[in-house]
Formats: structure tokens, C-alpha cells, sequence
């Protein structure tokens, strides 16, 4: 029964950090059908810029997380405009789209280990040592806050969206970038809208990986995994993408911790690809008609 | 000044030349329809004018100046579009998308004095409001675009083929609410193959076949002419009413 609850408590905090960059892949996907596959990269950004702001700047933790959530939004709006505008006005199919995306994320790989380097570098200590033990369950200092600071921001994401004029333009545009033209959203201003809240959110949880783990140019590349939690929920669900990404977290530290760490993968994408073909669409995806 | 004025305009679309040099003019306060065969142009002609489509050549004037490209500065201007097939938000419940009609605005008041209006026209969204709309039936669906096109609060109202797929009864409220729309102080354009029925409530009428206009003038003459009515409104095209 402990071990339960100390997995629950590790799977909810891996998850909701998944969670945190799952949202950034689905609501893109919602309004442009397509994968934004270099949307690890900024998360990797991300990281980064938290982690120079804290080492360099010598910034406080709050103000790193600020100034890494800035810089990533205006990375992930000037990607958009730069590598996908152009695609738009050119009505290009969604596949360009996809290798475009996988073009910009090598890119913006290499330039991090070409001008920073491959080494990895550790965040200063913020919360402290040792483990925060409440009866017999320990939880790391770093997962407690990565869970405290992931779900402060989707609720507060949540809220945006489904208790705005904008957030209701946001879902509007989903549904129908013609029906929400028609009400005079502008669709371009909505694509922005969503790259800089996704790539906010992708340099919060870029700090908070890196905290947990190491800050290194690899980082996109393991953040796929809350892509396939955005799949696994539903590309283009807002609440899809959250519940994908709990499970997934809770699925990875149930099967480490009661089988082992080498079957964490394997079986995590197991359950995925039996998803996929029981339900195509995901937990809460919406099925292709109503894209059409 | 004609509220809405396309002046020799030509569109194509996938190869196709849709309009060939349409020429109209809508005043304020009238009800103008334009009538014509599946494939003739006429949601062609609407999209033009909504910024939807690129004209190749031509223009379009709304109230005595140049309207833009863009979808949504037209809205802005005060055209308002209600698509064929309504296209509501099936995702969002009816009180959503009436509000988003109101996106552009910010007169809380006024929005809030809209809506209420909507509800008083249409008792069956108040009923639903809190509904999906996705859920409607396609008759609530129709009343929903067009609550939703009032709450744009645009002069002109682009109405596309707005009893299409709906059973009689509703299609008599769809007509009658298009002249309540005058009431409120809209201009009305509306393309309907139901061209019996839009003759009846339209001020005057065009005739657009393969993307020319063949024939204008007033509603009711049109609907006398002989070479209209057997194109148009012959037996098995017009409704028993």
C-alpha cells in the first residue's frame, strides 16, 4: 500500500510535468492539424534560458521561470512565423508542415551544442536537500514542485480557455478557422496566440525538467514522450492531452516501480500502440469528421 | 450610396472561373436575392464578398469604400456572413457562439441587449443555452448562425442558402425571420435555391447563371417572368404553400 502511494505521488508529478509540454503539441495540433514535432526543442530552449538566467544572471528562481517562459513563447512565435507562415500562405499539405518542423528542431539542436555545448549542466539548488517525508511517503523537493507549479499552470491554462473571449476563440478556431473568421477572429493572431502559450509553458517545463534531471541539448528528444502522451489522450484535446500525460506518468512509475525500469518504456508504448488501434482518436481526440 | 456595390467581378477557384463579371448593388434596408442553379455562383459571390475569395478582377464597395482582403476586418466593417451549412461551433455551447458573434465588440451592454434580443426572436436557444450546440437539431442550428450573425451586429447580412435541408414549417420561420432581420435594421443578401419563396420577400432579385447575371429587377416581376418561372420556379420546385 505505501509503495502505492509513493508511486502515485512520483507518477503524478512525472505526469503532470509531461502534461505541461503535451498541451503545447495539442494546441497546436488543434488549430493546425499538424505535429508540431520542434516543439521539444524549445522546451530544451527553455531549460536553457532558466537555467543561464539562474548561472549568469544570478536571477531568482521565480524570475528565471519568468524569463524562461518569455524567451520560449518568442522562440516558438518567431519559428511559426519564419518556418511556418510561409507554408500557410502556400496552403502547403500537412506533411510539409511535419518535415519543416523536424528541420527546425535539428536546427535548433545543434545550434545549442554547436554555440553551448554538448555537456550537461546542473541548476543551482533552489528547494533544498533531502526528500519532504509526510508519514512514510517521501517526496523529492524538486517532483513537489514540479507538480505544485504544473498544475498552478494548467488550471490557470484551463481557465484561460474555456473562461475567455479569446480562449473561446482559441476553441472556436479549432472547430472551424472559417466559421471563427466569420466572427471576425483573426486566424493568423490565433496561431500566434497558441505558439506563445504553448511555448511558455514548454520553457516552464523545460526549467522544471532540468531541475529535476540535468540541462542538456537532448532534452527535445526525451520530451517526445509527452507527444505520445498528447496522442495517447487525444491530439487537439486540451483535457485529452492532461489525462494522456497523468496516465502516461503513472503507467512509467507503476511499471518501473513494481516491475522494473528496463519494461518502463516497452510497456508504456505497448498500452500506446493498443490504444491506437482500439481508438484512433485517443482517450478524448476528436474524430476526423469534425476536423474535415 | 448603395450600401454594398461588386462592380464587374470576376473569381476563380480551382481552375474554374466561377463568376465571370458580376455586377450588383444592394441599398440600405433592402432585401436583395439572387437566384440560380446549383453551380451557378452564387456562394461563389457570397465568399467573394466575405474575403473568403480572391477576385481576379473587379471590386467591392461597402458603404462608398473599398473593403479589404481580410475575412475578419469585413466583419469589422459590418458585413456579416451566414454561411451554407451554417457552420455553427459544435464544440461550444449556444450561449458561446452567440457571444462570439459579439467577439469584435465591446459594448458589454449593448451585447448584453443583443443577446437578449436573439433569445426574445429565437425562444428555443434561450431554452438551449446551456447546450452543446453540437446537439441541435438542424433547424436550431440554422437559428443559432443567424442569432449568432445579429450578434455581429453588422448592417449587412450574407444569408446562404438558409433553408436548405430544413422541413417546411421551418422554412417558413427561417423567411419570416429574414424579414424580421429588416426590421432590426439589417440589409439583406440572400442566395436560396428555394427561389419561390425568396421572391416573396425580396425586394429585388438577380439571376445568376454560370456565373452571370442574366436578368435583374423587382422581386415580384421577376417572379412573373415566364422564361424565371420555368427555369426556377416550376411545379416540382415550388413548394405547396
Amino acid at each position: 500500500m505505501l509503495q502505492f502511494v509513493q508511486q502515485l505521488v512520483n507518477g503524478l508529478s512525472i505526469g503532470s510535468i509531461y502534461a505541461l509540454m503535451a498541451v503545447g503539441y495539442s494546441l497546436v495540433y488543434s488549430i493546425m492539424n499538424f505535429s508540431n514535432f520542434a516543439h521539444g526543442s524549445v522546451i530544451m530552449l527553455g531549460a536553457y534560458f532558466g537555467f543561464f538566467a539562474m548561472r549568469l544572471l544570478g536571477l531568482p528562481f521565480a524570475v528565471a521561470v519568468l524569463v524562461a517562459a518569455a524567451g520560449t513563447a518568442l522562440v516558438a512565435v518567431v519559428l511559426e512565423r519564419l518556418a511556418y507562415k510561409p507554408l500557410r500562405d502556400r496552403k502547403a499539405p500537412f506533411l510539409y508542415f511535419i518535415i519543416t518542423a523536424m528541420g527546425a528542431s535539428i536546427f535548433i539542436d545543434n545550434f545549442v551544442i554547436a554555440t553551448i555545448g554538448p555537456t550537461p549542466k546542473m541548476y543551482p539548488d533552489v528547494f533544498g536537500q533531502g526528500p519532504i517525508i509526510l508519514g512514510d511517503i517521501a517526496i523529492g523537493r524538486v517532483d513537489l514542485a514540479m507538480f505544485a507549479i504544473s498544475a498552478v499552470c494548467l488550471a490557470a491554462l484551463i481557465v484561460f480557455i474555456d473562461h475567455t473571449r479569446l480562449g473561446k476563440a482559441i476553441q472556436a478556431t479549432a472547430y472551424n478557422m472559417k466559421a471563427s473568421a466569420l466572427m471576425g477572429i483573426n486566424p493568423s493572431f490565433v496561431i500566434i496566440l497558441v505558439f506563445a502559450i504553448g511555448g511558455a509553458l514548454a520553457g516552464i517545463a523545460g526549467v522544471l525538467y532540468g531541475m529535476k534531471y540535468q540541462v542538456f541539448p537532448q532534452i527535445g528528444a526525451i520530451t517526445l514522450k509527452s507527444f505520445i502522451a498528447a496522442v495517447f489522450g487525444g491530439l487537439g484535446s486540451l483535457p485529452g492531452a492532461l489525462l494522456g500525460a497523468l496516465l502516461l506518468g503513472l503507467i512509467e512509475t507503476f511499471v518501473s516501480g513494481y516491475l522494473s525500469t528496463q519494461y518502463r518504456d516497452l510497456i508504456a508504448f505497448i498500452i500506446l500502440i493498443a490504444m491506437l488501434v482500439v481508438r484512433p482518436s485517443g482517450i478524448m481526440g476528436k474524430s476526423s469528421e469534425d476536423k474535415a | 450610396m448603395s450600401m454594398l456595390e461588386v462592380r464587374d467581378l470576376h473569381v476563380s477557384y480551382g481552375g474554374i472561373r466561377a463568376l465571370k463579371g458580376v455586377s450588383l448593388r444592394v441599398e440600405e434596408g433592402e432585401i436583395v436575392t439572387i437566384i440560380g442553379a446549383n453551380g451557378a455562383g452564387k456562394s461563389t459571390l457570397l465568399n467573394a464578398i466575405s474575403g473568403f475569395l480572391k477576385p481576379g478582377n473587379g471590386e467591392v464597395t461597402f458603404k462608398g469604400g473599398k473593403i479589404g482582403m481580410k475575412a475578419s476586418k469585413i466583419v469589422k466593417a459590418g458585413i456579416c456572413h451566414v454561411p451554407e451549412g451554417r457552420l455553427i461551433f459544435a464544440n461550444l455551447s449556444v450561449e458561446d457562439n452567440l457571444r462570439l458573434g459579439a467577439y469584435l465588440r465591446n459594448d458589454r451592454k449593448k451585447i448584453a441587449a443583443d443577446l437578449e434580443r436573439v433569445y426574445e426572436l429565437f425562444p428555443r436557444l434561450r431554452e438551449r443555452m446551456k447546450q452543446l450546440s453540437g446537439t441541435l437539431s438542424g433547424g436550431e442550428q440554422q437559428m443559432l448562425a443567424m442569432g449568432r450573425a445579429l450578434m455581429t451586429d453588422g448592417d449587412l447580412v450574407l444569408l446562404d442558402e438558409p433553408s436548405l435541408g430544413l422541413a417546411p414549417l421551418l422554412v417558413k420561420t427561417v423567411f419570416d425571420i429574414i424579414v424580421e432581420f429588416r426590421g432590426l435594421g439589417k440589409t439583406i443578401l440572400l442566395v436560396e435555391q428555394n427561389a419561390y419563396k425568396a421572391l416573396r420577400i425580396a425586394d429585388r432579385a438577380y439571376v445568376l447563371e454560370q456565373g452571370h447575371i442574366v436578368k435583374t429587377g423587382v422581386a415580384r416581376e421577376i417572379a412573373e417572368d415566364p422564361a424565371i418561372k420555368a427555369a426556377y420556379l416550376g411545379a416540382k420546385s415550388t413548394p405547396v404553400t
